[in-house]
């Protein structure tokens, strides 16, 4: 029992209970367990989870990367606009904008030893300025309709295009993570750097290769939500950061660094995104949804503080000592 | 034993210059680039005007006094908030519902809902140590939730108001713009003329050293949210004031270009050393720069680019002066 709780099974343990949780409010009616309700859960799932993979890989190298919500963006909107006539060559222009943008954040940041929050913040504002002047403030419609539908369209009734990429992307990350050097590399930074560079890791190259990696991803889901809501603009996608980070932290990653793994995200992401379609198909307002990932995200916060078990302990002692009092 | 270690340092990692000289050399480029900004904005047409320089004021108050309540974050060592531009939107719908209490009776609801809701998140920071961004995050989602399931999503009416005290002037200046400096000329005394100040000088730059100082850092850490959230509120006062209404959208995006400001002012991100002052410097000069592009006929997208690289260019020349 106590193994479900666990940090490494701890995702899996809160989806399974969130089903149950969602089941037993739902009593048999049939709104909440249906195909439709699946296919939307994976239609979420591919938005969210992408960038959540690449701030959790980021969050487990002990950094953090703000950059993914100007990635998505930019990606989306430089898709966009080179890849009307051609999906593919679209689709390589924003990948390679979130690549080079993560490389280059990943490079000043070991270069000059700087912090990953002041390094991504002005990539975040830069990615966004560079968004605004690409697009000139307005939304861009994406004339390409067959590529929208196509990416939507669902896949063994569950899954479309654009989820089953994201799984796909998730299966090779957790193949790398669990089966590779490099994998074990990108934990050992995580857990101590300056052990990890004694015992031989060249920690300053996973650094730059997670935050490149993190680009990637962004990009992707960027490229792809853009492609499928057939449109792109330059503010609509700066709400991403709060859910993608609730779904790592739900999903194992120690906001210390050194623990989660991409299974474990996925597992976050899929909760998260099976509270908001359960809670919607209930006909609860969507912005409970939120309070209730506010909320989590904050439990989980105050949980993993460091000085949490010094307070409690010292708040204990003193009740002990108040009431030994004559 | 200097070059020992010098020549220990990985090639790339070799300073091109030591400490004092490498110190000397950033003040010198920032006072370069103040300088052309400067001959930059007095050289544009129709910059140094009354008309200018009053919008000038005007557009740097709002925005301004979050930066100054990010300052104290910012200097604590919590990096920074996101969730300054929902509780400063939050603040402004809290003050525009409560108007039937009088403006004075409204204004200090909302300062006092800004403190609570941002104290809340100081006492989880200072005492429990949780991480300040996650926090942050965390509130944003639970302030915009709570507050769009309240009101709806609809736009927030005053009852009965009478904002002209708010639109009008005094010996010529506005009074947003002399609110502002008030909220100034308040921060700046309480960072360098009070103890508390100095304690949260002392936290920002060493959490340990404080502590073993005998200060309580996690007491610091949450005053320093309240005065954020004070702060805050009263941004969201003066919004609402101006526009006659509210949503939650007022906020969105004055966290990034609060932490903008404050960056650029040079207030250094790993905390410890900064103060208000430098604040209104950030805010002036990103202000100054968005008013001379956009006289010189500029789209105004250009401005979140320029601002967007100013503070990347920033906090990696803060860094190769600051540290040792």
């Amino acid at each position: 029992m106590k193994r479900l709780i666990e940090p490494t099974l701890r995702p899996f343990t809160i989806f399974a209970g969130t089903i149950v949780v969602l089941a037993l409010i739902d009593r048999g009616t049939g709104y909440f367990f249906s195909l439709a309700t699946a296919f939307s859960v994976m239609q979420l799932f591919a938005t969210l989870s992408l960038v959540a993979l690449g701030l959790g890989l980021s969050m487990l190298i002990r950094e953090f990367d703000l950059s993914v919500a100007g990635v998505v963006g930019l990606s989306g909107c430089i898709a966009v606009l080179t890849g009307a006539a051609h999906p593919w060559f679209g689709l390589l222009c924003g990948l390679a904008a979130g690549i080079a943008s993560g490389a280059l954040q990943g490079f000043i940041m070991t270069r000059l030893q700087l912090s990953s929050v002041g390094v991504t913040l002005g990539g975040l504002l830069t990615m966004q300025g560079i968004t605004y002047v690409l697009t000139g403030n307005r939304s861009i419609a994406y004339g390409n309709l067959p590529v929208a539908l196509g990416l939507n369209a669902p896949i063994a009734s569950i899954l479309s295009v654009r989820s089953a990429v994201a799984l796909a992307v998730f299966f090779a990350a957790a193949a790398v993570m669990a089966w590779t050097h490099l994998g074990r590399d990108v934990v050992a930074t995580g857990s101590d750097r300056r052990a990890a560079m004694v015992a031989g890791v060249k920690t300053d190259r996973v650094v730059i290769g997670v935050f490149t990696a993190s680009g990637a991803f962004a990009a992707l889901a960027g490229v792809l939500l853009s492609y499928s809501l057939g449109a792109a603009s330059p503010a609509a996608l700066s709400d991403v950061l709060a859910p993608a980070a609730a779904a790592a932290i739900i999903g194992g990653v120690s906001v210390v660094g050194g623990r989660g793994h991409p299974l474990g995200i996925a597992a976050g992401v899929l909760t998260l995104s099976l509270l908001r379609s359960g809670l919607s198909a209930i006909g609860v307002s969507p912005h409970v949804h939120e309070i209730v990932t506010g909320a989590i995200l904050l439990g989980i916060g105050i949980l993993e503080g460091p000085d949490l078990a010094r307070r409690v302990i010292a708040w204990r002692l003193n009740r002990t000592q108040l009431e030994s009092l004559p | 034993m200097t070059a020992a270690i010098e020549t220990e340092r990985p090639p790339w990692r070799r300073r091109w210059l030591n400490g004092n000289a490498r110190r000397r050399a950033v003040t010198a480029i920032r006072l370069f680039a103040f300088a052309a900004l400067a001959i930059w904005s007095i050289a544009t047409p129709g910059f140094v005007s009354p008309l200018s320089l009053s919008a000038l004021m005007t557009a740097i108050s709002f925005i301004g006094c979050v930066a100054v309540g990010m300052t104290f974050i910012t200097l604590t060592g919590n990096i920074m908030s996101l969730s300054l531009g929902v509780t400063l939107s939050a603040a402004a719908l809290v003050f525009l519902s409560s108007l039937a209490l009088g403006i004075v009776g409204a204004c200090i609801v909302a300062v006092l809902f800004g403190v609570a809701v941002s104290g809340v998140q100081g006492i989880v920071i200072g005492y429990f140590r949780a991480n300040p961004i996650l926090v942050s995050i965390a509130a944003l989602a639970l302030i915009t939730g709570i507050s769009e399931l309240v009101t709806g999503g609809q736009r927030v009416y005053p009852t009965a108001a009478n904002f002209a005290f708010f639109k009008s002037r005094i010996a010529g200046i506005p009074v947003t713009t002399l609110i502002f400096l008030g909220a100034v000329a308040l921060g700046e005394l309480i960072l360098s003329g009070t103890r508390f100040g100095r304690a949260m000088r002392m936290v920002g730059s060493n959490w340990r050293a404080a502590e073993a100082a005998g200060l309580n850092a996690a007491t610091v850490v949450t005053g320093a949210y309240l005065l954020a959230g004070a702060f805050s509120a009263v941004s969201g006062i003066l919004l609402a004031a101006r526009y006659g209404s509210g949503d939650m959208e007022l906020g969105a995006g004055y966290d990034y270009s609060a932490i903008a400001a404050v960056l650029v002012g040079g207030t250094a991100i790993q905390g410890g050393e900064g103060s208000v002052l430098r604040t209104l410097i950030g805010v002036s000069v990103i202000a100054a720069v968005e008013v001379v592009l956009l006289l010189r006929g500029f789209p105004e997208e250009l401005q979140y680019l320029v601002t967007g690289i100013i503070v990347l260019l920033v906090i990696m020349l803060h860094t190769i002066g600051g540290r040792e």
